[in-house]
């Protein structure tokens, strides 16, 4: 009762008029249309692709409607990003277990360089690649075909253009991992830890300064081979020996404690927060992209929401104080939502803090949307393709 | 407008230029560009740089250059030997490969070839020199001690011997 009491009044902005909000939906509704349209469509897994190209193409606008007409960013997103977590699982599994007729990966296809390159590893090759030209992971730099997907410079290239658009909004719209513990954290309704040593932010940090060395040390992805917990719901070191026993158990003790149950306890991306050394590779970009989330300490009345808002320990007292959110900020919008006196604003770097701040969200929302769709959206298209398999479509 | 806000616009505006030109621009620039970088896969997965090809008739085998492993690498070094194509092996494999191309055999390479693509492979490798180890009913051991079956092409990696 005496927290309630405390609480300011929620200042929330009015809705925007539907026809306003359409209007500022269209380029997004044309965009999609642009990113979904297949124009093959002989083969039955053409219609297939057309169809959840529809569904997802109609799901990212109405989203980015949503957006647009409540001036809320966080809750449209999360729709979004879930979805990618939950469907990227279901159309790589399928495609691989389809191709190898397994999710270990056989050393067959490591010696062929078919092993699908996903982006966590990219920070762990850069110093072997540096001192020896040599690139230590067993995909193929362009595609190899079998399960190869697209090559490793065909990731690190689309890695590249979207670090650049968005920073470390990456991990809030382009991630195909962090959308699994986002969907978990928003299941409870409170959480039941509540205090989070802040000191744990650092975690990401260390991780990430231990598997580059050691990756550099060992010639090998140290994260993927050891601690990435994704593992588990994406393809594994094939159990050929005890070793292998001993790494396929670390990924599902880490997807079990920092993908569900820390999430559900916290309500916090915890793998995110603590242990992501991507992430903390990724929060470097922050400093060069020109949208950020700042606070104005004109308005902030410290009542603590935007910090039990972040999901990824991003804000503190003293980065209140300071008006700005920590270098680990991830763009998902879940402070300025939370903020009931509208003190934390989406903000262009340069601008003054009054200037505008539904601009720059606009703005910041266009980049990151438009890249959500492409990226995001052949995920989630690509999800759906596979139930759409197992559906029973008849002539379809 | 201060000079300041104006970058910071014109900032926001080409990204989100560089968004609209992702797909189209930025994604196949970024790709093309890493992919020129003259990088190469580690050899502990390729295996090395072909170097010669030893004619058998109906098939070949196809040796590859040493790999020595990096830094604190838990691998021994090895040479990697390809017989290619599969269908044109025998049931029973068993070559002398020369392996370093001095005219003398410097291995005994025999296994079994399973007409179930999927059923797996056993080697024995008997040293002929004292450069190469042993090998007794091997199967995927190690990166540098096996026997794999890829595409159409039965590997081999026998690992060299201590000095």
């Amino acid at each position: 009762m005496a927290t309630k009491a405390c609480l300011p009044r929620i200042v929330h902005t009015p809705p925007r008029g539907i026809g306003r909000s359409i209007l500022l939906t269209l380029p997004i509704l044309l965009w999609s249309l642009l990113m979904f349209s297949h124009p093959q469509g002989a083969a039955v897994a053409d219609r297939l692709s057309l169809i959840a190209g529809a569904i997802t193409g109609v799901f990212m606008t109405v989203l980015f409607f949503m957006m647009m007409r409540t001036g809320t960013t966080y809750r449209w997103r999360r729709y979004f990003f879930v979805s990618v977590g939950l469907l990227f699982p279901v159309g790589f599994i399928h495609n691989i277990v389809a191709m190898r007729g397994t999710m270990g990966i056989p050393v067959e296809e490591m010696i062929a360089g078919r092993t699908p390159f996903c982006f966590m590893p990219i920070p762990l090759l850069i110093l072997p690649a540096a001192f020896t030209r040599t690139l230590v992971f067993p995909g193929s730099i362009v595609p190899s075909g079998g399960a190869s997907g697209h090559g490793i410079a065909a990731m690190v290239g689309i890695w590249l253009a979207l670090t650049l658009v968005m920073g470390k909004g990456w991990c809030s719209y382009a991630c195909f991992f962090g959308g699994i513990e986002e969907g978990v954290a928003a299941l409870p309704r409170r959480a039941k830890i509540r205090k989070i040593d802040p000191r744990w932010r650092y975690g990401p940090w260390a991780v990430l300064l231990a598997m580059v060395l050691l990756s550099l040390a060992l010639f090998e992805p140290a994260y993927c081979m050891w601690l990435c917990p994704f593992k588990a719901v994406s393809e594994y070191v094939a159990a050929r020996n005890t070793v292998g026993l001993i790494q396929n158990g670390i990924f599902v003790l880490l997807f079990a404690v920092l993908v569900i149950a820390l999430p559900l306890l916290t309500k916090k991306r915890t793998q995110c927060a603590f242990f992501c050394p991507f992430g903390a590779f990724q929060s470097i970009f922050n400093k060069a992209s020109v949208f950020e989330v700042k606070i104005d300490q004109a308005r902030c009345k410290p009542c603590v929401l935007c910090q039990t808002a972040c999901p990824n320990l991003s804000l503190t007292s003293e980065s209140v104080a300071h008006g700005e959110a920590l270098l680990s900020c991830m763009k998902c919008g879940a402070c300025v939502d939370a903020c009931p006196r509208q003190a934390i604003v989406w903000h262009i770097k340069g601008t003054e803090m009054a200037a505008k701040p539904e601009r720059a969200r606009l703005m910041f929302l266009y980049a990151a949307w438009a890249m959500a769709v492409m990226f995001g959206g052949s995920i989630i298209a690509q999800g759906l393709v596979t139930i759409l398999h197992f559906l029973p479509l008849g002539g379809i | 407008m201060k000079l300041r806000a104006k970058l910071g616009y014109t900032g926001a505006g080409l990204t989100v230029f560089a968004a609209l030109l992702t797909p189209f621009l930025l994604y196949g620039l970024f790709s093309d560009g890493f992919a020129a970088l003259g990088l190469h896969v580690d050899e502990m997965y390729s295996g090395g740089p072909k170097i010669r090809t030893i004619d058998k008739g109906a098939y070949s085998i196809t040796v590859h250059r040493a790999v020595y492993p990096h830094m604190l690498q838990t691998e021994k070094p090895f040479v990697q030997l390809d017989w290619s194509p599969v269908s044109a092996l025998p049931a029973h494999v068993s070559d002398l490969v020369d392996v370093d191309g001095d005219g003398q055999p410097d291995l005994r390479v025999s296994f079994e070839v399973p007409k179930d693509p999927k059923a797996p492979l056993r080697v024995d490798v008997e040293p002929l020199t004292p450069r190469f180890e042993a090998m007794r009913n091997a199967g995927k051991e190690r990166f540098s001690r096996l026997i794999v079956r890829v595409d159409n092409s039965v590997l081999v990696r026998v690992p060299l011997a201590s000095q």
